[in-house]
């Protein structure tokens, strides 16, 4: 570490994004502020503060970096910053006890980029969140922002941006993983006008938020990729369709189209081109089925957001009938960069069925959850068990559910699968929008079918009977399952009205509904016989199947047990075996995460 | 009075722009008056059956009101592999009202929603629009005095 | 443009549906939510067919879907027919008690071999009835909520304020869903009643007032409300056989 103080600006970067903020990252910020402008002239060192978008790593918010100096603090308080401003930014020390610590093997890391989480990690959709302030246009273009603008106005016809985007290999980042550079000239084809370019922030798998993240961090890349388009395929009007719940999005890229207005990339005669280009926000209703894009479109119609069918494709016949592009956010953050470093550069990141990076939400039961960019064909045990950092407890791994609840569950043998949009395909999964779920042996399978299943049957539009009456039946099933109720019938009842509703639903929310079921029944079919023959949840999940015991062999009588109990259902003296209520339990599991002794296990449930 | 045309105003008057309508009257009024359906229907010249089908379809309007505390309990899928419903439960018992349900006194209505995109902090809950991250049915009894609720058992 | 249904040559013009061909060419494909008068729904998906397009084959809803390239469709394969009676199974255990349904069933070999957590409805959600009132009707009904609690009904459940009584929705209705009760010359739907006019010729009565208040403005022109329409057509063909002598 340098003694000399760095003559250049300081700059204070805090993770603003939804994630740090309910950590309490704002007011760290507003500290950050008031410190700073009571530092008194004399001070060698300007520095400046800058509130960022999410930095991924939301499990050890809030996250402050400092630069030039290249240093990361994480779960910072408000009461540290005087100590950060006194080390960090008027001298060039750390402060030890804010950096990542690795908890397995005891090292300490500087900066961000050396530890296991971030150093696996290729930015490109991600590459400016975290590090600019999304208010501030600037920012962006210090950063190259609306150089790819430029370049597709002054330097390149329609035709060679459609060609860039084709060879780049660059398919859709929202779940169909669609070719986008065909989608492009698709509509730039079709005959029709005006022609809309549409971005779909309806981001709503659960367990998703990638685009949240890239809405309230980086809204121009979104703006830019959009203009490049419109001005490749000859539209004039744009609509950035943003989830009723993102809050913080709606705000962050309502000012960042306003900014980008005032400075001349939207708007009329954009930069003298002669192409003019404006964007709409329309907010959700707080329906997951209007990410599908037609039942989004209808929804910008001022309809219900019911799909139609895609016989004839949006870019013929979309919006108003008109051609159409729409595309997913984090399809469009990539644009900028595409155009600006060439097809080759991407084409030569990734896989074959899949190029350049995908993002991911890494989330559940594993250690370091966040969000992570890599290159596709990295595999999962590459994603979970080195980036992610395993399962939390190192418990043992069960399955990963990817594509959100049109996607499968994937189970251990297949951790060394190569990520991309094909292999997924071929274990029953999908891509989706880059949901990764991380599960353990204390979570039952059975019941994760039948949640996915629930929140289909309240999220879907109702109009066809195969997605509407096969949700119904199969909800029906799987929670006669879980109560203890299963029969041997139901196994191939679940399978005939999946597979009908994989064939003959009218949209492809109905048509991959029955995913999760299927692979949970082919990777996982033990568990559903255990739980329909035996009454049974190996899981521990299962509230009527299944029971806790406190094994009073290895009780060593702590009592740590009975207090983390929120249901009071634990009872025991001091070293002696304790013991388990079981009319009280409310089976979650708190006692078993707690005893370092492993003496809590799952038993079959009571007998009704 | 209600100032339902002035919103038809905002949006230009413009039928596209229904849902947003809805959605600032919502906010205002924190659910649809009747009288802004009729106004709506009136001055767009949209039946009022298709404002109430609107109504119905998108779940981020109501037609009753909500209560004075809207404490929404995320249930997407990483929320719900760590636990949420235990939250939801917990919660159904202090409050003594079920998941759409709002208080008698109007102080609470208990909803799920499907991922707020937080799921690094699982589990999560919104209140208003303060958000709670990684909590358990212990941290609930402080968390509902906090916002002014007495158990209501 | 040609296309091949069953094995049998078909022609066919661009963008026309599959159903609507096979029907002229005398091939009958099963469906509960087609209406020549209202084309276009596609949501019982009782009428799919394989369609072999450029060496893929998929399964499509006939009722809407375009013919663009020489195809060849299939409307009775094993996995057509797996598909239709797993649909019925769903339909007839929504609504056990529904004859129209069960018939249909019957009547193409698509009987269920069990019914499962049976419902006691009777309506089937196939839009045809908002369909009807949206182009023939006075915007009296919509579908209302989403998902599997979705359901056809006026605005806040009340008796309709805007009904005209053409019951338009019950005739279109394939299961019969929709109640028109006619009782003393009255006619009762959606919780309104209506007087009904009487056919000064014939003394049938046939028609709300409101309906022909409503088909006036719409259509921008008088009609006569003294007689029903086959009266109406019966008078109009006297009058031109005393004009041209016949």
């Amino acid at each position: 570490m340098s003694d000399l103080i760095s003559a250049e600006k300081k700059k204070i970067l805090v993770c603003c994004g939804t994630g740090c903020v309910a950590n309490g990252s704002m007011k760290v910020y507003e500290e950050f502020i008031k410190h700073l402008s009571g530092l008194s002239d004399a001070a060698a060192v300007e520095a400046v503060v800058k509130s960022t978008g999410c930095n991924g790593l939301c499990e050890r918010g809030p996250i402050v970096k400092i630069q030039p100096d290249d240093i990361s603090y994480f779960k910072v308080r408000m009461e540290d910053v005087p100590e950060i401003i006194e080390k960090s930014v008027l001298d060039t020390k750390v402060v030890a006890r804010l950096l990542y610590h690795d908890n397995t093997t005891g090292k300490s890391f500087r900066s961000h980029k050396e530890t296991d989480f971030y150093k696996g990690q290729y930015k490109i959709a991600l590459r400016n969140i975290g590090e600019i302030d999304p208010g501030n246009i600037d920012d962006y273009i210090e950063r190259g922002g609306y150089s790819a603008l430029k370049k597709a106005l002054f330097q390149l016809s329609p035709e060679e941006i459609i060609g860039i985007i084709k060879k780049s290999g660059l398919r859709g980042r929202g779940g169909a993983g669609f070719p986008t550079g065909i989608k492009w000239e698709e509509c730039k084809n079709s005959e029709g006008s005006p022609k809309y370019v549409i971005c779909n922030g309806d981001e709503g798998d659960p367990g998703a938020f990638m685009d949240r993240s890239i809405m309230e961090g980086d809204p121009n890349s979104i703006i830019e990729g959009m203009a490049v388009c419109a001005h490749a395929v000859g539209a004039e009007e744009g609509y950035i369709y943003i989830r009723d719940e993102y809050g913080l999005a709606l705000k962050n890229m309502s000012a960042a189209i306003q900014e980008a207005e005032k400075h001349g990339f939207l708007g009329e005669d954009i930069l003298g081109s002669g192409m003019s280009f404006r964007i709409n926000i329309v907010r959700g209703g707080g329906a997951f089925v209007c990410g599908e894009s037609t039942a989004l479109m209808a929804s910008i119609e001022g309809k219900v957001g019911e799909p139609r069918a895609k016989y004839i494709h949006s870019t013929k016949k979309g919006l108003w009938g008109k051609p159409t592009v729409l595309n997913n956010v984090e399809t469009w953050a990539n644009i900028p960069e595409i155009i600006n470093k060439g097809c080759e550069w991407f084409n030569s990141i990734g896989a074959e069925y899949g190029k350049g990076t995908k993002v991911f939400s890494l989330v559940g039961k594993v250690k370091n959850t966040g969000l992570v960019e890599v290159p596709l064909g990295t595999t999962l045990r590459e994603l979970i068990m080195n980036i992610g950092g395993g399962i939390i407890g190192d418990r043992k791994f069960k399955a990963v559910q990817t594509g959100g609840p049109s996607g499968g569950c994937i189970p251990e043998k297949y951790l060394d699968l190569e990520v991309d949009f094909h292999s997924l395909e071929s274990v029953g999964s999908m891509m989706g929008s880059g949901g990764m779920i991380v599960m353990d042996d204390r979570t039952c399978m059975v019941e994760v079918a039948k949640y996915y299943i629930k929140f289909l049957s309240e999220e879907s539009c109702g109009k066809c009977v195969p997605c509407r009456e096969g949700l119904r039946q199969m909800l029906n099933v799987l929670q006669g399952i879980t109560r203890g109720e299963g029969k041997e019938s139901d196994i191939n009842l679940l399978l005939e009205f999946g597979e009908m509703m994989k064939e003959a639903s009218l949209c492809a929310l109905g048509k991959t509904a029955p995913n999760p079921v299927i692979t949970t029944i082919r990777y996982f079919m033990d568990e559903y016989l255990e739980h329909i023959l035996n009454k049974n949840c190996p899981a521990g999940v299962c509230k009527p199947l299944t029971m806790f015991e406190i094994d009073e062999n290895l009780c060593r009588g702590c009592g740590i047990c009975k207090k983390s109990c929120p249901a009071d259902a634990i009872r025991g003296q001091l070293k002696a075996p304790h013991s388990i209520d079981v009319s009280k339990c409310i089976r979650c599991g708190s006692c078993i995460d707690i005893c370092s002794f492993k003496a809590i296990h799952t038993a079959r449930g009571a007998e009704k | 009075m209600y100032n339902f045309y002035d919103i038809v105003k905002k949006y230009e008057s413009d039928r596209k722009n229904i849902l947003a309508m809805l959605q600032d009257i919502q906010r205002e009024y924190n659910h649809i008056p009747r009288e802004a359906m009729n106004v709506l229907s009136e001055q767009l010249d949209v039946p009022l059956c298709k404002l109430y089908g609107m109504a119905t379809f998108y779940k981020s309007l109501s037609l009753r009101p909500k209560g004075r505390n809207v404490i929404k309990v995320c249930d997407g899928t990483a929320c719900h592999i760590r636990s949420s419903q235990l939250i939801m439960d917990e919660l159904e018992k202090l409050l003594g009202i079920k998941p759409g349900e709002t208080s008698r006194d109007g102080e609470f209505t208990l909803e799920t929603v499907n991922c707020l995109g937080s799921c690094a902090i699982a589990p999560v809950m919104v209140i208003n629009e303060t958000y709670y991250g990684k909590v358990t049915p212990a941290k609930l009894r402080d968390i509902i005095n906090e916002c002014g609720g007495k158990d209501n058992e | 443009m040609r296309i091949i249904i069953d094995g049998r040559n078909c022609e066919a013009e661009p963008g026309e549906y599959i159903l609507t061909v096979a029907k002229r060419n005398g091939i009958d494909i099963p469906t509960l939510c087609s209406s020549d008068a209202l084309p276009g729904i596609g949501s019982c998906r009782i009428c799919v067919v394989e369609l072999i397009e450029r060496n893929k084959t998929r399964v499509v809803a006939s009722c809407i879907y375009p013919i663009t390239h020489e195809a060849e469709v299939i409307t009775n394969s094993q996995r057509i027919i797996g598909i239709r009676k797993t649909i019925m199974k769903l339909l007839l255990s929504r609504a056990p008690e529904n004859e129209h349904l069960s018939n249909f069933a019957k009547a193409y070999g698509l009987w269920p071999s069990e019914l499962l957590n049976i419902q006691e409805e009777e309506c089937i959600l196939c839009g045809l009835c908002t369909r009807a009132c949206e182009e023939l009707g006075a915007n009296a009904i919509s579908t209302v909520g989403r998902g599997t609690d979705k359901k056809v009904s006026t605005p806040y459940d009340e008796p309709s304020a805007v009904c005209i009584g053409c019951g338009s929705c019950a005739e279109v209705c394939p299961t019969k869903a929709i109640k028109a009760e006619e009782l003393n010359g009255t006619r009762t739907i959606w919780g309104k009643t209506f007087e009904l006019l009487r056919c000064k010729r014939c003394g049938k009565h046939y028609a709300p007032r409101e309906y022909i208040d409503f088909m006036e403005k719409k259509l921008g022109e008088k009609s006569e409300v003294d007689y029903c329409s086959s009266c109406k057509k019966v008078m109009q063909a006297e009058k031109f056989r005393d004009i041209y002598r016949i």
